[in-house]
C-alpha cells in the first residue's frame, strides 16, 4: 500500500498504540489500570445503563461508564431522516406516519439491545439523550417501544445540551448543537437549561446537504465510466454536468465527511492571520469583493472544472479543455445560478483547495464499465458550508447569530459567563475548521456593520437590514471563547484564556453521548420514569390543554403542534409542559421569536 | 418478496386484531413469512420477531467460534478477546504474520503462521494488504493479541479523560446527595430537578444570579461583581488532554486538519465517516491512522412470548450448532399457503420450453414475458391457493377477504391510486386432510368439476365463455394434506398498483387439550359439544399479493409489440 507523498504539515499522533506504550507512555496505563476497569464492570455490570443518543439520522449507543459509544449507525434506511419537524395535516396520513415511525423506532431499538449491545432489555435502565426540539410524539414513541415492546425497567430523558456540558466538566455554558434538522443554541446555568432563551435555526446539516447538492449540480463535473472498445475518449469529451440522481444522500454524506472543510472568512483572506478578527481589521480587505457586475464575469475562471487531478492547484484560468459549467446554461438565465456564479468567481479566486475526484457508482443504464468519477472543485469543498455562516433573517439565522440571539436573552449578569463558555456540538461541527470559523463569525457579527453589504449566498433573499443588532454585546468582545475550539487564537482576556480550547478533546458529535454515559455512572441526569409508572397511566385522548394555543405558531414552531398525539401519556417529563411563572411569555411563543 | 406471495399477520399485542389495509406502507411490517413466525400455545397466538422477548443464552465469536463466558463479555466490550480482527479498510478478517514476511511485494498471499516466525508480529489483510505496522502496531507474541490490544483501549485517552470527569463530579454529587434525596425525582411537574441541579443549588447555598430557585425567569436583584471565574462557582475542570493540545498533533478539526484538507489530492486518504464516528476522542481523520478492529461477538438467542414469557425458541448451547432445543414454529400450527397464478405458470412453462428448443443465447424481450405473466387492467385472472395442514387431525378452513376500508379523510388523488379490483373466493368451509408421513397417504386425489354454486355466482358478472372453461373458483384439488382452492380476480379498467388484499383464514381443529379450564382464548374457540369432541377455531390474517397491475396504456403497448 503506497501512501502518496503529498506535503503535510501534520505529525502523526498515536498515543495509544502498543509500540508507544511499550516505550514511554507508562503513566497512561498507571493512571487507570485495566484491572480496576474490569473489576468494576463485573461487580456493577447490570447497573450500567444503556445510553442511547437517537438522532434523526444517526444513533449512538453504548453503556454508561464508558468513554465512547459501542456502536454508531444510520437509523434511516434510505430516507433522509427518521422524522421531520413537520407532520401531515390529515389525520389518516398522520396516523400512518406514526405507525411508520413506530415501526422504524422499534427496529432500531430492538437492534440496539439485540445486535449492538447483546444485552437483556428487561435488566437495563435506559438513558435517552433528548434534543430539546425532539418532537414529543417521537419521544412518546421511543418510550412506548422501550416500555411495551422491550419492557425496560426505566427510561430517563436528559437534555442533550446539558449532557454535552457535563462531558467537558461544566454545568454552565452556552451550548450550540448543530445537528441535521436544526441548530439549537441553549444557555445552561448551574445545570439548569434556560429553555425560554432557546434559539433555533434551520441552518444545519440538512441545509448543508442541499446546498452542496446545488453547488455540485452547477459546478461539479461527472465523467461516466469509459466505454468498452479500443478508442479511448479523452476526458474532456466525456465531461458532463452532474446528473442529479448521482447525488444520493450517502454520496453527499461521503463528500461532506471526506472532502469538505470550512475556510477562513473571505473578507480577511488577504491578511495572513484570520483567526483574530479584531475590530477594524476586516475592513482592510474590502477590495477583494467583486463589484456586483461580477456575476456575469467571463467563464474562464471556471475552466478548471475538467482539469486532471494530478495538477495540484485548482486555481487560475488555465484551461486544458472546454468547460462544463457554462455554455449550456447562459449565465444569468437562472437568477440563482447567476448569483452563485458571482460567488463562485469570488471563491475560486481565493481558494487554494485542490479539486478532488470521487469514484461513484455510475448511472444505471449509462453504459461503460466500472466506476464513474465525480469532480468536486476545490472552492466547493471549502465554501459549501458558507450557507451556515451567512447572515440570515429572523427565520433563518446563521449559526453565529443563533448563539448571539441566545446571549441577548440571557440575563445581563450572566452574559459574560455565557460568552466565555460556548460549547459547540453535533455532527456538522465535525467539519474541519468549523469551530474556528464560528469564532471569527461571532466576533464579526458583533462589530459595527461594514459599509458594503456582504454577498448573500441566497440571491433570492434581500440583504439583511443594516441595523446594529448586537451593539449591546460588543463590550463582550474580548471574552468570547469557545471551550472546544481546537485552534483558539491569542486570547484577549484572562477569561477567554482560561476557557477557549480548554475542553477535553472529545469530538463534537459524541459529546452528548459521553455526557450521558457520565450522568449514568454518576447516577444523575434526567428524571427517571419507571415501567410501573408507565403502565399505571392510561394513554390520554385529545389535546394537552397547555398546548392549546396553536394559532399563532410560526413554521419554526410547528413541532409544538405535534405534541397532541392520541396515544400520548402525560407521564413523560417535557420542558414544554412546565408551568411558567406568571408574567413570563410561555415557552411556546418564545421559541423562535 | 416476489409476487405472487402470501404473508401472515402478527397482531403484536396491538389493541386491534385487524391488520392495517394492504396499500399502506406500514402494512408490510405487520405481515411476515410463515417460517419466521412462532406460536405460543399458552396464549394461543402467533408471535413474530418484532414482538418476542429476546434473551441472550450465550456468546461466541463468529470467527473462531470460541464460546465466551458471559462474565467476561462485558469487560471485553462484546468483542473477541482472542486473535480475531477486522481490517479497518475493508472489514475482512486479518491474519497474524511474522514481521519478516516472505516478500509481500510479489502478489503472493502470506501464509498465516502458527507459532513459528520471528517477532515482532503483525496483523495483515490478505484482501487489501493493509498491515498493522502502518499504524505502528506490532506484537511480541502471536497469540492473545486482542487482550494486548484491549489494554490500550482501556487506557485510551477517552476512558482516562472520562475517569477524570467522574472524579471531578463525584464530590459534588456526594455533597448534594442529602438534599437531593428530599427533592422529588419522579415528579413530572419539576422535570429539571436532578442531583446536579441540586448539587449546584445546595452545595453553593445561594441563589443563582439572574435565575432564582424554581422561577428560572425572574431576574435577581442582586448584582455580582465580575470575576474571571464562572458564576456557578463550580471548580474549574482541568482537562487531561484538551482540544487545543490534541489539535496541535493534527486531530480535532483544527488548523492542521484544515491545511491537510486544503491540499488533499486523493479522497481515499481521508477515513470514511463510518470508520471514525464511534471514536469519541478526536483522532486523525486520515485513513492511514485507522486501527484494526476486534471482531464483535454474536449471541445465541432464546425467544419468549412477550405476554406470558413462555419460551418459543431455544438454541443449542454450542456455537457451531444451528439446531434448537425448543422451537414452537407457527408453521407446525397454522396451515401453510402457497399462491400461484396459473396463467403465469403456463406462460413461464411455454417460455422455458421455447428457450430450450431454440437454445439461443439472446434473451427474449422482457415485454414478451411480462405481457403474458402480469396482470393487465380490465382483465380477469384465476389464482390458486394451496393450503397444507400441519396437524395430525383434519381441519376445516374458511377463507374470507377483508373488505377495504375507504377512509373518509382521504383525498381524491389517493382514491385514484387505490387499485379497484374484486376478489372471488369460495365462501363455504372446506376440509384439509391430516398431516401424515408420505407413505401413509392413500391415493385419494380428488379433482373437482364444474358444479359449485359459487362458481356460477362469481361468473355471472364475468365473461360468457365460462361454460367452456374449467372451474376456477372453489375447491380444485385435494391431495394428501393439501387442498387447492381456486379464486379469481377481476381487475378494473382504470386500475393501478398491486392486486393485494388481506384475507382472514379461520380453521377449526380438534383440541388435544382435555381440560378446557383456561379462560377463553383469543382465537375465539367455538366449543362444540362436550368433552368428547372438543373443537377449537383459530383465525389469522394474511396478505395476498398477486402482483402489479399493468395500466391500460402500457398493456396496449405490449399488445402492439407482440
Ligand atoms: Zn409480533
Ligand atoms: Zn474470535
Ligand atoms: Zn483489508
Ligand atoms: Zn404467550
Amino acid at each position: 500500500m503506497s501512501i502518496p507523498t503529498t506535503p503535510r504539515s501534520k505529525t502523526s499522533f498515536n498515543p495509544v498504540t502498543p509500540t508507544t506504550k511499550r516505550t514511554a507512555a507508562t503513566h497512561i496505563v498507571q493512571s487507570s489500570p485495566h484491572y480496576t476497569t474490569t473489576r468494576r464492570h463485573s461487580l456493577y455490570g447490570v447497573e450500567d445503563r444503556v445510553v442511547i443518543d437517537p438522532g434523526s439520522r444517526v444513533w449512538k449507543v453504548g453503556f454508561s461508564g464508558e468513554g465512547r459509544p459501542r456502536e454508531v449507525f444510520y437509523a434511516t434506511e434510505g430516507a433522509s431522516s427518521l422524522w421531520t419537524l413537520r407532520r401531515a395535516a390529515d389525520a389518516a396520513e398522520r396516523a400512518e406516519e406514526d405507525r411508520m415511525l413506530e415501526v422504524k423506532m422499534e427496529k432500531c431499538l430492538r437492534s440496539v439491545f439485540h445486535d449492538s449491545l447483546l444485552t437483556d432489555p428487561k435488566a437495563r435502565k435506559v438513558i435517552i439523550v433528548e434534543h430539546p426540539l425532539l418532537p414529543i410524539y417521537t419521544k412518546d414513541t421511543l418510550a412506548r417501544v422501550l416500555f411495551e415492546n422491550l419492557q425496560v425497567p426505566s427510561v430517563s430523558f436528559a437534555s442533550s445540551h446539558l449532557l454535552s456540558l457535563l462531558a467537558v466538566g461544566r454545568i454552565t455554558g452556552l451550548v450550540l448543537d448543530c445537528g441535521y434538522l436544526e441548530s439549537v443554541a441553549l444557555p445552561i446555568f448551574a445545570s439548569r437549561p434556560l429553555f425560554p432563551q432557546i434559539q433555533t435555526t434551520p441552518l444545519a446539516g440538512s441545509r448543508l446537504h442541499s446546498h452542496l447538492r446545488s453547488l455540485l449540480l452547477l459546478f461539479g463535473t461527472y465523467l461516466p465510466p469509459t466505454s468498452p472498445g479500443p478508442v479511448n475518449i479523452p476526458t474532456a469529451s466525456r465531461s458532463m454536468r452532474v446528473p442529479p440522481e448521482i447525488l444520493t444522500d450517502s454520496i453527499l454524506d461521503e463528500l461532506l465527511t471526506r472532502c469538505c472543510f470550512v475556510g477562513e472568512p473571505l473578507l480577511s483572506v488577504s491578511s495572513n492571520d484570520t483567526r483574530d478578527v479584531t475590530p477594524g481589521l476586516d475592513e482592510g480587505s474590502e477590495t477583494d469583493l467583486p463589484p456586483s457586475s461580477d456575476a456575469t464575469q467571463s467563464e474562464s475562471d471556471f475552466s478548471h472544472v475538467g482539469r486532471d487531478s494530478n495538477v495540484s492547484s485548482a486555481q487560475a484560468s488555465t484551461s486544458d479543455f472546454s468547460v462544463i459549467s457554462d455554455p449550456r446554461t447562459p449565465v444569468g438565465a437562472d437568477p440563482r445560478a447567476g448569483g452563485l456564479q458571482g460567488l463562485a468567481n469570488l471563491y475560486t479566486r481565493h481558494s487554494t483547495a485542490t479539486d478532488l475526484r470521487l469514484r461513484v457508482a455510475p448511472l444505471p443504464g449509462g453504459g461503460g464499465l466500472g466506476y464513474a468519477t465525480l469532480i468536486i472543485p476545490g472552492w466547493v469543498r471549502e465554501r459549501a458550508a458558507e450557507i451556515l455562516f451567512e447572515p440570515g433573517d429572523v427565520d433563518e439565522k446563521s449559526v453565529a447569530e443563533v448563539i448571539l440571539d441566545a446571549l441577548l436573552k440571557v440575563p445581563l449578569d450572566l452574559r459574560k459567563t455565557m460568552a466565555s463558555s460556548i460549547l459547540v456540538v453535533g455532527g456538522t461541527p465535525m467539519l474541519p475548521g468549523f469551530i474556528i470559523r464560528l469564532h471569527s463569525e461571532l466576533l464579526r457579527a458583533i462589530q459595527p456593520s461594514p459599509f458594503v453589504p456582504r454577498h448573500p449566498v441566497r440571491p433570492d433573499k434581500p440583504p439583511p437590514p443594516q441595523y446594529d443588532r448586537y451593539a449591546s454585546l460588543r463590550p463582550l468582545t474580548p471574552y468570547f471563547a469557545i471551550v472546544n475550539n481546537p485552534s483558539p487564537g491569542e486570547p484577549h482576556s484572562d477569561r477567554a484564556k482560561n476557557n477557549a480550547g480548554k475542553a477535553p478533546a472529545f469530538t463534537p458529535a459524541t459529546m452528548a453521548w459521553v455526557g450521558a454515559s457520565l450522568a449514568g455512572v454518576l447516577k444523575t441526569g434526567g428524571v427517571e420514569v419507571s415501567r410501573e409508572k408507565w403502565d399505571e397511566v392510561e394513554p390520554m385522548g385529545g389535546e394537552d390543554s397547555a398546548m392549546g394555543d396553536m394559532s399563532t405558531s410560526t413554521p419554526s414552531q410547528s413541532f409544538h403542534a405535534d405534541r397532541d398525539s392520541l396515544h400520548q401519556r402525560n407521564i413523560l417529563p417535557d420542558w414544554t409542559r412546565i408551568p411558567l411563572p406568571t408574567g413570563v411569555p410561555s415557552a411556546v411563543t418564545r421559541v423562535g421569536a | 418478496m416476489p409476487a405472487p406471495s402470501i404473508l401472515y399477520h402478527c397482531p403484536c399485542l396491538s389493541t386491534s386484531p385487524v391488520p392495517p389495509p394492504p396499500h399502506l406502507p406500514s402494512s408490510s411490517y405487520s405481515f411476515h413469512p410463515l417460517h419466521t413466525l412462532f406460536f405460543c400455545e399458552e396464549c394461543d397466538a402467533v408471535r413474530c420477531n418484532r414482538c418476542v422477548s429476546v434473551e441472550v443464552s450465550g456468546y461466541y465469536c463468529p470467527n473462531c467460534l470460541f464460546e465466551v463466558p458471559s462474565a467476561s463479555v462485558r469487560a471485553e466490550k462484546n468483542r473477541c478477546a482472542r486473535n480475531c480482527f477486522m481490517c479497518p479498510n475493508c472489514r475482512n478478517t486479518l491474519s497474524v504474520v511474522p514481521s519478516d514476511p516472505p516478500d509481500p511485494g510479489d502478489g503472493r498471499l502470506m501464509v498465516p503462521i502458527s507459532a513459528v516466525g520471528e517477532p515482532p508480529f503483525l496483523l495483515y489483510c490478505n484482501y487489501c494488504r493493509w498491515d498493522s505496522s502502518e499504524v505502528g502496531m506490532t506484537f511480541e507474541k502471536p497469540t492473545g493479541l486482542a487482550a494486548q490490544l484491549q489494554k490500550f483501549e482501556d487506557s485510551a485517552l477517552d476512558s482516562l479523560e472520562f475517569d477524570r470527569l467522574k472524579e471531578h463530579f463525584e464530590p459534588i454529587i456526594r455533597a448534594s446527595s442529602l438534599s437531593s434525596s428530599t427533592l422529588p425525582t419522579q415528579a413530572a411537574h419539576s422535570p429539571h430537578t436532578n442531583p446536579i441541579t441540586a448539587a449546584a443549588t445546595a452545595a453553593l447555598a445561594r441563589d443563582i444570579p439572574g435565575v432564582a430557585k424554581y422561577t428560572p425567569l425572574t431576574r435577581s436583584q442582586r448584582g455580582h461583581k465580575d470575576k474571571s471565574a464562572n458564576k456557578d462557582e463550580m471548580p474549574q475542570y482541568k482537562s487531561r488532554v484538551d482540544i487545543t493540545t490534541a489539535s496541535k498533533h493534527g486531530t480535532g478539526g483544527g488548523e492542521l486538519d484544515v491545511e491537510m484538507m486544503k491540499r488533499l489530492e486523493d479522497v481515499s486518504e481521508i477515513a470514511r465517516l463510518e470508520q471514525r464516528w464511534s471514536l469519541s476522542w478526536t483522532t486523525s481523520i486520515e485513513t492511514r491512522d485507522l486501527k484494526p478492529l476486534r471482531i464483535p461477538l454474536h449471541s445465541k438467542r432464546s425467544k419468549r412470548c412477550p405476554a406470558c414469557t413462555h419460551i418459543l425458541i431455544k438454541p443449542e448451547q454450542k456455537a457451531q450448532s444451528v439446531r434448537f432445543k425448543i422451537k414452537l414454529a407457527a408453521a407446525s400450527y397454522l396451515p401453510a399457503i402457497v399462491v400461484a397464478l396459473p396463467h403465469r405458470q403456463q406462460a413461464l412453462a411455454v417460455e422455458s420450453a421455447k428457450r430450450s428448443m431454440v437454445k439461443s443465447t439472446t434473451a427474449p424481450p422482457d415485454e414478451d414475458r411480462e405481457g403474458k405473466c402480469e396482470l393487465q387492467a380490465g382483465k380477469t385472472y384465476p389464482f390458486n391457493l394451496a393450503l397444507s395442514n400441519p396437524l395430525y387431525d383434519p381441519i376445516q378452513v374458511r377463507l374470507s377477504v377483508q373488505r377495504m376500508h375507504v377512509s373518509h379523510s382521504e383525498g381524491a388523488p389517493d382514491k385514484a391510486r387505490r387499485p379497484p379490483f374484486a376478489i372471488s373466493l369460495p365462501t363455504s368451509p372446506f376440509t384439509i386432510s391430516a398431516f401424515a408421513e408420505a407413505w401413509e397417504y392413500e391415493e385419494d386425489d380428488e379433482m373437482f368439476g364444474l358444479d359449485d354454486d359459487e362458481v356460477l355466482e362469481a361468473r355471472l358478472r364475468g365473461e360468457k365463455e365460462i361454460k367452456t372453461k374449467p372451474k376456477s373458483v372453489g375447491v380444485l384439488e385435494k391431495k394428501g394434506n393439501t387442498t387447492v382452492i381456486g379464486g379469481e380476480v377481476v381487475i378494473g379498467k382504470e386500475a393501478r398498483g398491486n392486486v393485494k388484499f388481506n384475507m382472514l383464514v379461520s380453521f377449526t381443529y380438534r383440541s388435544d387439550d382435555p381440560s378446557p379450564s383456561e379462560s377463553n382464548d383469543m382465537g375465539s374457540p367455538s366449543k362444540a359439544g362436550s368433552k368428547v369432541t372438543e373443537t377449537k377455531t383459530f383465525a389469522f390474517y394474511t396478505v395476498v399479493d398477486l402482483g402489479a397491475i399493468i395500466p391500460k396504456e402500457e398493456a396496449k403497448y405490449i399488445d402492439d409489440i407482440l
